[in-house]
């Protein structure tokens, strides 16, 4: 990849010091205390109970800590990436880059990598802590990869969001909580537009069996409904979320069409779409001088 | 070097450039002067490709502005008037950074930046952080960073304003050094006197408009050349106008408060010969005196009628 000078700076100063150890430290003692007391208070650690293990508690433990860190990465992603651009503007440096031939690719991709750096980071140093539970069984390593894959995937589309809205708003605080509005319009807003329609067609003489077609195409945007389907996914024997239990049977029930089966490979695909998507347009945004594609003759705008 | 014909730039309803024409020669120094809202920042950042003009032509080097846009960024530096700096970032590390943003391979980044920080007189500072730094040495650090990919044309906006003198003094040494280097520089001002030493062009706008523009010398003798006549009646000034108006050494003559001022081309003689004439005809002279007419004096008469139209 090309040398990108925004990357290189801001993770120099973001580094720097010993406050991003410190978090890295906090972090992961703190997953590690959860599966510790985890496996202290179901007895898994006693002497007399060692061939009793269950490896369903490994699992359980693996569910738990995968919820806990998307949880962390759909609220830390839009406080770090909802300043990238707006505080950029507000501290008066915007112009001093703008001004320069660097594209302005470079500089939201350079943002978004950066800000959502500290979030990367503690993922894949968490990987060990979630690898733990390798060591009991009912988890592939295939899972634990897909789940960091949709991590990252998520954490890039969060990003984006947060970073196009910076480059809409002037203040910070605005873009960051347009991000949280936005989030929670796709983990809340679809179940209730999924919902809603249902209602209504039923109601028109629809038919009264809920399509899975359907459903995929109201769940897409909802990052939860991805996990939901993805977590342990080649071991299969998991639903984290009672609420998708009907659903997921209804997909398995379905032989045609693999994607009923891996709902979470349309979620990933709406998340990469949507960042792709902002990213062009926020660099698009940021240009100070747009081109028009052709100029009509006789007419100056 | 820049040529700039018919600029107008429109916000949604403030016309602040309204057909700018201007030219600036290779190895100049154009003082570029206007009132607070005139629309020399505008002007600037519409060179400096920061903002889009609604119509006009801008060349730099000979470059359409429009046609390649990035062609011209990598030939100017740009200085604005409000800037902020990263904090957490040492004096070594922003100039590298901004290396980097200009695509200086990385293997003689180093050696550019000191350069530059030597030529800004900010050796000593290497290793600061450029939070830490006075507003005068934010203002040198800037001018180093505008510098890094070694641009013909300098577009400054006001980099002494908020300087002590001494501070100013700096850059201006400085900016003599650049004129040296064989750089071409356009800088803004609100103050004339600032720029009058160190420019060889001066352009003064008002209302977005280019009110009279030249190298200094030519507008020093158009000056020189011409005193003001400024004279104050006792009642009734229409009698007074019409006689003056009459006078063939004089021209421009106009009425500005209670004050007829024209402009005047002759000698003590004939100014007495005038002032005799007018006693004569019982015209109730109060004041009559003749006025030095420097920079300073065009450039407030300029931007003060030009104010006056305005509202
Ligand atoms: N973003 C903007 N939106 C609307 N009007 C603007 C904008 N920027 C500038 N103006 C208007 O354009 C006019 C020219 O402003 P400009 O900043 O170019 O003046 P200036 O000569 O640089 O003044 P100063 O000496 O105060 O820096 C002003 O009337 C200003 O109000
Ligand atoms: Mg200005």
């Amino acid at each position: 990849m090309r040398y990108n000078p925004v990357i290189a700076k801001e993770l120099k100063v973001k580094m720097r010091g010993w406050k991003s150890p410190a978090l890295v430290t906090i972090y992961l003692g703190f997953l590690g205390l959860i599966v510790f007391f985890y496996f202290l208070t179901n007895d898994q650690i006693s002497r007399y109970s060692s061939y009793s293990f269950n490896p369903r508690t490994a699992v359980n433990i693996y569910n738990m800590l995968a919820i806990a860190q998307f949880m962390l990465i759909l609220l830390i992603t839009p406080a770090l990436t909802g300043g990238a651009i707006s505080g950029e503007r507000e501290r008066q440096t915007l112009d001093l880059l703008l001004c320069t031939n660097l594209p302005t690719f470079s500089i939201v991709f350079g943002k978004l990598i950066s800000s959502i750096a500290h979030v990367l980071l503690l993922i894949v140093a968490s990987f060990p802590i979630l690898g733990i539970v390798f060591i009991f069984g009912g988890i592939g390593l295939v899972d634990v990869l897909l789940l960091f894959a949709f991590y990252i995937v998520t954490a890039f589309m969060v990003g984006s969001v947060g970073l196009f809205y910076s480059s809409i708003f002037k203040k910070s605080s605005i873009a960051m909580v347009m991000t949280y509005v936005t989030l929670l319009g796709f983990v809340i807003g679809t179940v209730v537009i999924m919902y809603v329609w249902t209602f209504f067609t039923m109601r028109f003489g629809g038919n009264p069996e809920t399509n899975p077609a359907l459903i995929l195409i109201f769940m897409a945007p909802n990052p939860f409904f991805g996990l939901a389907s993805m977590a342990t996914w080649s071991s299969g024997y998991i639903d984290i979320f009672n609420i998708f239990y009907e659903l997921k049977r209804i997909f398995s029930d379905k032989t045609a069409g693999w994607i009923f089966t891996r709902p979470w490979l349309l979620n990933i695909t709406f998340n990469v779409l949507l960042s792709g998507v902002l990213i062009w347009f926020t660099s698009w945004k940021l240009k100070p001088v747009k081109r028009k594609k052709k100029k009509k003759a006789g007419y100056q705008s | 070097m820049l040529q700039i014909t018919n600029m107008v730039k429109k916000y949604k309803k403030v016309t602040a450039v309204d057909g700018l024409s201007m030219k600036i020669d290779k190895g100049h120094i154009y003082g570029f002067v206007g009132a607070n809202g005139a629309g020399k920042t505008t002007t600037m950042k519409i060179v400096a490709g920061l903002l889009k003009a609604t119509s006009g032509k801008v060349y730099v080097n000979g470059i359409d502005i429009q046609a390649d846009p990035g062609g011209v960024k990598k030939q100017i530096g740009y200085m604005p008037d409000f800037f902020g700096v990263y904090d957490d970032l040492r004096v070594d590390e922003y100039m590298d950074f901004y290396a980097g943003v200009y695509g200086i391979p990385a293997d003689k980044r180093k050696k550019v930046c000191d350069d530059l920080v030597e030529l800004v007189n900010l050796k000593d500072k290497m290793d600061a952080y450029v939070d830490s730094l006075s507003r005068g040495m934010k203002q040198r650090l800037c001018l180093a960073r505008s510098l890094i990919h070694n641009p013909q044309l300098l577009i400054l906006d006001e980099p002494a304003s908020g300087l002590d003198p001494r501070a100013r003094a700096e850059i201006k040494e400085i900016l003599k050094e650049l004129r040296d280097m064989g750089k071409t520089i356009l800088i803004s001002s609100h103050i004339l006197p600032e720029l009058s030493q160190l420019c060889t062009s001066i352009g003064i706008i008002n209302a977005g408009k280019m009110v009279i523009n030249g190298t200094v010398d030519e507008i020093m003798q158009r000056v020189s050349v011409n005193k003001v006549l400024i004279v104050k009646v006792n009642g009734e000034m229409q009698p007074a106008v019409s006689f003056l108006k009459e006078q063939p050494v004089l021209c421009n003559v106009t009425v500005s408060n209670d004050q007829i001022s024209a402009d005047f081309n002759g000698d003590d003689e004939q100014l007495a010969r005038i002032l005799a004439q007018m006693v004569e005809r019982k015209i109730p002279v109060i004041s009559f005196r003749e006025a030095e007419k420097n920079l300073e004096s065009i450039f407030m008469n300029l931007t003060v009628g030009g104010m006056k139209d305005a509202v």
